[in-house]
């Protein structure tokens, strides 16, 4: 008997017309689309996107050359170059991050003593040209000193959780 | 010259192109292609002559499918050339006394009187179905042959089976109709349990 | 109804007819593409819709220009020729794919009147012209030089003559109900009082869903989609085709998607002929049915997952043939009874 009801079952295309029926279903259901440019997912603190070097109040850089970012970076990402400057700190002559290495783990801002490299929330950047992504000290600090308050507030939020 | 000669000269031209080439290429797939369109220029010229059935029914049956599954071992051949061209003059005595016989039988066959009388084409009504007609005589006065060609081919089919049917031991092919058969019930047995703690 | 063309009939002379004939091929070949570019959008849109997308909405609204913008892309891309193909082959091969799927339409009727050639073998000229498909695909694997290409097209090749037959049967069943090989008087047949209840639907359902299926697969849609099993075999066949070559195989599978729409309507849904007696016939009921069959490819591409080879080889062989051969033979018994009301 159950043999000749699967025998039935499997002619009739039950399970296909079970199959369709659902997809027939979803097809009138909420659609979960996102439009992006018109609108966005919600962003955490912790967001890890475009990197930034910040400054502290007095507009000294706050990036001391230890190089610890340069030796946890897992794709090789940074560049550093450390010199002397004239008043006798240890500066770096030369910052740079290949975004196109870069795979966004955040381990540079988490080995930085003095928080001076960070990851902002921006993720909507471009390059029309090759190297366009290699971003350098100054362009660093550029995008520091842009969104500066976004960037304290989010260490802020996320102080109390270290 | 009406248009219809000029058709099917045209037709008549594309054949004979396409049956030379088919002897003539090097390459294999080529060869079969150019029978593909000896073929169809030929359904071309059945049509001319309002033979639509049997026109149609050579490019369903031969173009369709013969002549894919012909293309289907070709193409999968590893064809060297100079191999093929070594006994090439061991054997042309009995190639070309082959072609001389064909040549002979054709003269023979479409120079006769009785044949060269009945080339021209005969026109009908355009409600003429030939298909209906073709079914007709096959199903009456033609029946038995149809039906004893029809049980021919069946053997050949039933034989070609049976001489290439080998039952191996020891390969791992997949039982399908097993794997159809199996049913959710026979394979998986969920289990309901409480969580143990709540968090 | 078409007296205001005589004066024109005249001035042509012999020019007249072919002169006509390219007319009305191009009166039907243009509508023809755009509904193959709106089949596009439509599948993407249908298929978003089932996987709770919304699918291309913003070149033009509700994404309306989207097919547009795709063959203008296709078209301005460049046409790359491998260096191990063979290059007449390589370029013949999409012309092949599509030819076939254009000359089809010469016989497909539209309503009562609307037909480019009105020829008696009709449903054989579609069948010869829809095995011809095949070479395209064929030709496009072994001019490739590739082995992805190589396997599509092996697979294809394999796939459309087992189904072929099946399909070819199904017909068969269709032309000892109607007794005719014409379109046109395969759908009058279907003519009666009863609307829907007339119709070859009823005693040849199965038929029906032999033939569908047969023809999903003879198009190579999804859930038979092996030639191009992008997962298996990158894109079979047609790996190695770029810009314009690509877009005539995109043209030819969607021409054959909508002409296997259109068989089936014409076949088993009456055509033309209204579904309830009330209403009268038209052809807007001929479009409708095929616009259902289309959603229907539609759906069955959303819905199952790709078959295997050798599932779907049993399927072709030892399910539909003896299906179809029985049923050819109950018909045939059927239509010796008093029973046979159609």
């Amino acid at each position: 008997m159950e043999k000749i009801k699967e025998f039935f079952k499997t002619f009739l295309l039950v399970e296909l017309l079970k199959g369709m029926a659902l997809t027939g279903r979803y097809m009138f259901a909420r659609k979960i689309t996102v439009q992006f440019p018109e609108e966005k997912t919600p962003q955490g603190f912790r967001f890890r996107g475009l990197h930034a070097q910040r400054r502290y109040a007095n507009g000294e850089e706050r990036c001391i050359g230890c190089k610890l970012c340069e030796a946890v970076c897992p794709a090789l990402a940074i560049k550093i170059e450390v010199a002397e400057r004239e008043d006798g700190t240890r500066r770096t002559t030369q910052y740079d991050i290949d975004l196109t290495k870069c795979i966004f783990c955040g381990f540079c801002e988490e080995s930085c003593p003095v928080d001076a490299i960070v990851e902002t929330r921006i993720f909507e950047y471009h390059g029309e040209k090759r190297g366009d992504l290699y971003y350098t000290k100054p362009m660093l600090l550029a995008v520091g000193d842009k969104h500066e308050a976004q960037i304290a507030k989010d260490r802020a939020s996320d102080a109390k959780y270290r | 010259m009406s248009f219809f000669d000029v058709v099917f000269y045209l037709f008549a031209v594309i054949t004979t192109l396409a049956a030379t080439g088919v002897i003539v290429a090097r390459n294999p797939v080529h060869a079969a292609l150019f029978l593909v369109l000896a073929f169809c220029s030929a359904a071309g010229i059945w049509m001319l002559l309002e033979a639509e059935f049997l026109a149609i029914t050579l490019v369903l049956v031969y173009v369709g499918a013969v002549m894919v599954l012909f293309l289907f071992v070709v193409m999968m051949l590893d064809i060297n050339l100079l191999k093929l061209r070594e006994g090439f003059w061991r054997w042309f005595p009995f190639g070309a006394g082959l072609a001389g016989l064909m040549v002979f039988e054709m003269i023979w066959v479409l120079g006769s009187r009785q044949t060269s009388e009945v080339s021209v084409a005969v026109t009908h009504a355009a409600d003429y179905s030939n298909t209906k007609e073709l079914g007709r005589l096959l199903y009456t006065q033609y029946v038995y042959p149809f039906e004893l060609a029809a049980v021919i081919l069946l053997v050949a089919m039933v034989a070609a089976i049976a001489l290439t049917l080998r039952r191996r031991t020891g390969v791992k092919t997949q039982n399908i109709s097993e794997q159809v058969k199996a049913r959710k019930a026979d394979r998986l047995r969920i289990v309901k349990m409480k969580s143990e703690t709540k968090v | 109804m078409m007296e205001w063309l005589e004066p024109i009939q005249k001035f042509l002379g012999p020019a007249w007819l072919p002169i006509w004939t390219l007319l009305k091929i191009v009166v039907i070949v243009l509508p023809l593409m755009g509904a193959v570019a709106y089949l596009t959008l439509a599948e993407r849109k249908v298929i978003g819709w089932m996987q709770i997308r919304i699918g291309p909405n913003r070149v033009g609204y509700f994404g309306l220009l989207q097919p547009l913008a795709d063959g203008l892309k296709l078209l301005m891309k460049e046409i790359i020729v491998p260096s191990g193909a063979n290059k007449f082959l390589f370029i013949i091969a999409p012309i092949l794919t599509l030819m076939p799927a254009l000359a089809v339409w010469a016989v497909v009727p539209f309503n009562a009147q609307l037909v480019v050639a009105n020829i008696n073998a009709g449903l054989l000229y579609i069948l010869a012209m829809a095995s011809l498909g095949v070479y395209g695909v064929i030709i496009a694997g072994w001019a490739s030089n590739s082995k992805y290409a190589f396997l599509g097209a092996l697979r294809s090749a394999a796939q459309i003559v087992s189904y072929e037959i099946a399909m070819g049967f199904a017909l068969v069943t269709v032309l000892m109900a109607a007794q005719s090989l014409n379109l046109g008087d395969i759908v009058r047949g279907q003519h009666g009082e009863h609307g829907l209840l007339n119709w070859y639907l009823i005693p040849l359902f199965p038929m029906f869903v032999v033939y569908f299926i047969s023809g999903v697969a003879e198009t190579n849609r999804a859930p038979f989609d092996v030639a191009e099993g992008e997962s298996e075999i990158v894109a079979g066949f047609h790996v190695e085709y770029s810009g314009m070559a690509f877009a005539l195989f995109f043209l030819g599978e969607y021409a054959n998607m909508i002409l296997v729409a259109f068989l089936a309507s014409i076949m088993f849904l009456g055509g033309w002929l209204s579904p309830v007696p009330f209403l009268p016939d038209s052809i807007v009921w001929m479009f409708a049915k095929v616009a259902f069959m289309l959603f229907l490819f539609l759906w069955f591409r959303a819905t199952f997952p790709r078959y295997r080879y050798d599932q779907l080889m049993r399927l072709g062989w030892k399910v539909f043939i003896p299906i179809s051969l029985l049923w050819v033979v109950l018909v045939g018994a059927w239509m010796q009874t008093p029973y046979w009301l159609w």
